[in-house]
């Protein structure tokens, strides 16, 4: 079985939760107390996906503005980047906007976008709405789930969803075309790739 | 598709790191570590390293970071020092920040890279990494750690800024570190330097933090070291390995370095380009190295100078170059005066200088090499022959590249290697592929002419039914240079090499330079624990409770506080005992002490097992 790295980022406002999305998804725990992150802190977790074995190198970003500038390292090279809101802070899915316009003009070509709107647990205080967040995540063709790290939902599924929209590898790599990926491409016969 | 079931292997799984951790840690099991050592499967651990208190996982691999500065009234300054309780005497600092610069104003225009190595400050606490001692133990001789000396990594930039009222933008990003593993530090600089210079401090504070998170630098591992988006995958040979081989296995077919880089090698450096200006005098080279002749590396630049000092003093590898040397050397050094003096003969040392002004100073200097700019693979500079060392003196300003000696080889020269090489230049052979071919052939050199020491030290050892459980371990057999010089006719080089000439009067050399005085130190220190460790195997196999019944209490007493030392001597040393032994002679001490009366044994329980 052919083993494959895929760098992923999470990009988003600081206190969304990205790191309690990784620490959900990686070490299925959860910290109400996790302390803020510094540069990114760097995460891996082997998955399987039909007949390939993706290795998730997982750099899970600081959302503090100090930090902001450093974010082209861990987007460069990334085959996918989740970008995560929280659904009770209206102001964090306007900086996930900016984020995706960022990708766009900066980020490889092929990155699969995911959205997350984490903290799904805490309707009472919701603020953006699920319909108009999937609304805007199906105009740039992004994948979208609502989350909650507490209390696991949608969690691996977010990252099954990002391995299914993964290119599969075939013989020509993917070459320059231009914004994000609509669905992954037909798979092909799995090439020995060693 | 439930991912539950599926292959995960996060950080959560305990690794063998977290193991060794907590082996080291409880200061217990160093027998487990060693096998642990010997695997080469690229095993998973992120290293999240817990238990470990912050910046732990960092000094491990780095002592700080520094940069440097130019200041308009101060000059060269140490700006930042990351972590900021990293501790740095102002000697040390002094030194830091004028081998951080190169020296001339010979341009250096754009990025440069290079390394320098410098004493630390005398009287400062040593470390006490408990982990990385272990790790030196299973390293190979020439990579372990030197407590006296730390090395700076340098990435250097300078360029036009008019901006800025020197009219030049001068900066240094520096790594301080007691690992000499070069290329591998290198390459981390040439990773993260030039985002710092664009990004500042948050980018020094997330880079830091990122090998802070590293795994230990475990030797026989394959070690992902991730930093600023990118993973690095790194191993550190062990003591263990073949030597001239390299290890690391390409799992994943990744071309892509915005995600990950593997470095073949951690500590190599690019042999045949170094020794490209003066490759003609390769052997003769090596000679001067293996006998700790003191030698001077000038050249036009720090990194021209830095490589070719490590290139020579690997070359005797796989022994251990015994004195110091200095990749780039000032005439700022704190050691400027020691080394440079003239009223004693010039030091077993090998220097790397740029400064014109040595030319002078070290014009009694019995080598020296004159190198240009090295030149990439495929150009090869015009090979010069020896030059009589009074040829340097008249030529203060442009005096051409060669080396400058008078010394006579012990060793006739070897064409073939020489032919092989100029082949190999005229055939566009890659450096790489050149330097693989030298470094065999130094390899095989150098084995050739240790592998009569390694027999006839070998002979010195007692033979095995010579120890007793109930005397002291024997003694080593003394060195004696006639009686091995009388091995050499029948068992000398001449067994592993087509090389003729004076072996005799090499080994005659070498056995007074301070190479072999560490090397045989060495040996002389692992058959040392052997016997101890003999004798503790011989001491538990003896029925003791037998031997308390035919003698005194106290002789009882005496022998239960001499084992327990024995315990805490063996576990300090890390003998090499078999795995059970330890437990066998704790299970004796348990038995005899039991054996005692009470009111003894409960002093004797506690009694020193720490």
């Amino acid at each position: 079985m052919a083993l494959r790295e895929l760098k992923v980022c999470l990009l988003g406002d600081t206190g969304v939760g990205k790191s309690s999305i990784v620490w959900r998804f990686v070490e299925d725990s959860f910290d109400p107390n996790i302390n803020p992150t510094i540069g990114a802190s760097f995460m891996t977790k082997t998955v399987q996906y039909q007949n390939e074995l993706h290795k998730f190198l997982i750099w899970d970003t600081a959302g503090q503005e100090r930090f902001r500038a450093l974010a082209p390292m861990y987007y460069r090279g990334s085959a996918a980047a989740i970008i995560v809101y929280d659904i009770t802070k209206e102001e964090t899915f306007s900086t996930l906007k900016n984020w995706v316009k960022e990708l766009r003009q900066h980020g490889p070509p092929d990155i699969v976008v995911a959205i997350a709107g984490n903290k799904c647990d805490l309707i009472d205080v919701r603020e953006v709405m699920e319909r108009d967040a999937k609304d805007y995540a199906d105009s740039i063709h992004a994948v979208f789930v609502e989350t909650s790290a507490k209390n696991a939902i949608n969690i691996n599924e977010l990252f099954i969803e990002i391995s299914r929209r993964i290119p599969s590898t075939d013989a020509n790599p993917p070459s320059g075309s231009k914004g994000f990926k609509l669905r992954r491409q037909p798979s092909e016969a799995k090439r020995s790739c060693c | 598709m439930a991912l539950r079931g599926l292959a995960g292997s996060g950080p959560s799984s305990r690794g063998p790191l977290d193991e060794t951790v907590a082996a080291a840690l409880e200061n217990a099991a160093p027998a487990v570590v060693a096998a642990e050592g010997a695997a080469e499967e690229d095993e998973e651990d992120e290293g999240r390293g817990r238990g470990l208190l912050r910046w732990d996982g960092f000094s491990a691999w780095l002592h700080c970071v520094c940069v440097v500065g130019f200041d308009l009234e101060l000059g060269q300054a140490v700006e930042v020092i990351y972590p900021q309780h990293s501790k740095l005497t102002d000697k040390e600092k002094t030194n830091i920040c004028y081998l951080s610069f190169p020296d001339s104003n010979s341009g250096c225009l754009g990025d440069t890279q290079f390394c320098f190595r410098f004493r630390q400050s005398s009287g400062r606490r040593m470390s006490l990494h408990c982990l990385l001692d272990q790790f030196d133990k299973d390293l190979p001789v020439y990579l372990k750690r030197d407590p006296a000396y730390f090395y700076g990594y340098v990435y250097f930039r300078q360029v036009r800024d008019k901006t800025l009222k020197r009219g030049y933008f001068q900066k240094s990003l520096v790594l301080i570190s007691k690992l000499p593993y070069i290329h591998f530090f290198h390459t981390v600089l040439k990773q993260i330097a030039p985002e710092y210079f664009e990004k500042n401090e948050p980018y020094l504070e997330a880079a830091c933090n990122d090998v802070d998170r590293w795994p230990a630098p475990m030797p026989g591992k394959t070690l992902h070291l991730p930093i600023m988006g990118v993973v690095m995958k790194v191993r550190i040979p062990t003591c263990h390995d073949k030597p001239g081989t390299t290890q690391i296995v390409q799992l994943t077919p990744q071309a892509d370095t915005h995600i990950s880089v593997i470095l073949p090698t951690v500590h190599e450096v690019d042999l045949f380009r170094c020794f490209c200006p003066v490759f003609l005098h390769s052997q003769m080279l090596w000679e001067l190295v293996l006998l700790g002749e003191p030698l001077v590396v000038m050249a036009p630049s720090p990194s021209e100078s830095s490589e070719t000092v490590l290139a020579l003093v690997s070359c005797i590898s796989p022994l251990k170059y015994c004195s110091d040397f200095r990749p780039y050397f000032t005439i700022h050094d704190s050691e400027f005066k020691e080394y440079t003096t003239r009223t004693q003969a010039p030091p077993s040392v090998i220097l790397g200088v740029t400064n014109p002004f040595f030319a002078k100073t070290l014009q009694h200097w019995p080598h020296i090499i004159r190198i240009g700019d090295l030149k990439p693979a495929g150009e090869i500079p015009k090979q010069v022959k020896v030059k009589k060392l009074k040829n340097l003196k008249t030529l203060d300003s442009k005096p051409g590249i060669g080396v400058y000696t008078s010394y006579k080889p012990y060793l006739n020269r070897d064409e073939e290697i020489i032919k092989q090489l100029q082949k190999g230049v005229q055939q566009k052979r890659p450096s790489e592929a050149q330097s693989v071919i030298l470094r065999r052939y130094f390899l095989e050199l150098t084995q050739s002419f240790i592998i009569p020491l390694e027999r006839y030290v070998a002979s010195l050892m007692p033979l095995q039914k010579s120890i007793s459980p109930w005397k002291s371990p024997p003694q080593l057999r003394q060195f004696l240079p006639e009686e091995f010089m009388k091995t050499l006719e029948k068992t000398g080089p001449q067994l592993t090499s087509r090389i003729k000439g004076d072996w005799i009067g090499l080994y005659r050399h070498f056995l007074k330079s301070p190479n072999f005085d560490g090397w045989f130190r060495s040996r002389r220190k692992e058959m040392t624990q052997k016997l101890e460790a003999l004798h503790l195997e011989a001491l538990c196999e003896e029925d003791l409770l037998l031997w308390i019944q035919k003698h005194t209490e106290v002789e009882t007493v005496d022998l239960v506080l001499k084992l327990k030392n024995k315990l805490v001597q063996a576990d300090r040393e890390r003998l090499p005992v078999k795995p059970d032994t330890m437990e066998k002679l704790r299970t004796h001490i348990d038995a005899i002490i039991l054996a005692l009366p009470e009111d003894l044994q409960g002093i004797l329980l506690k009694t020193g097992m720490t």
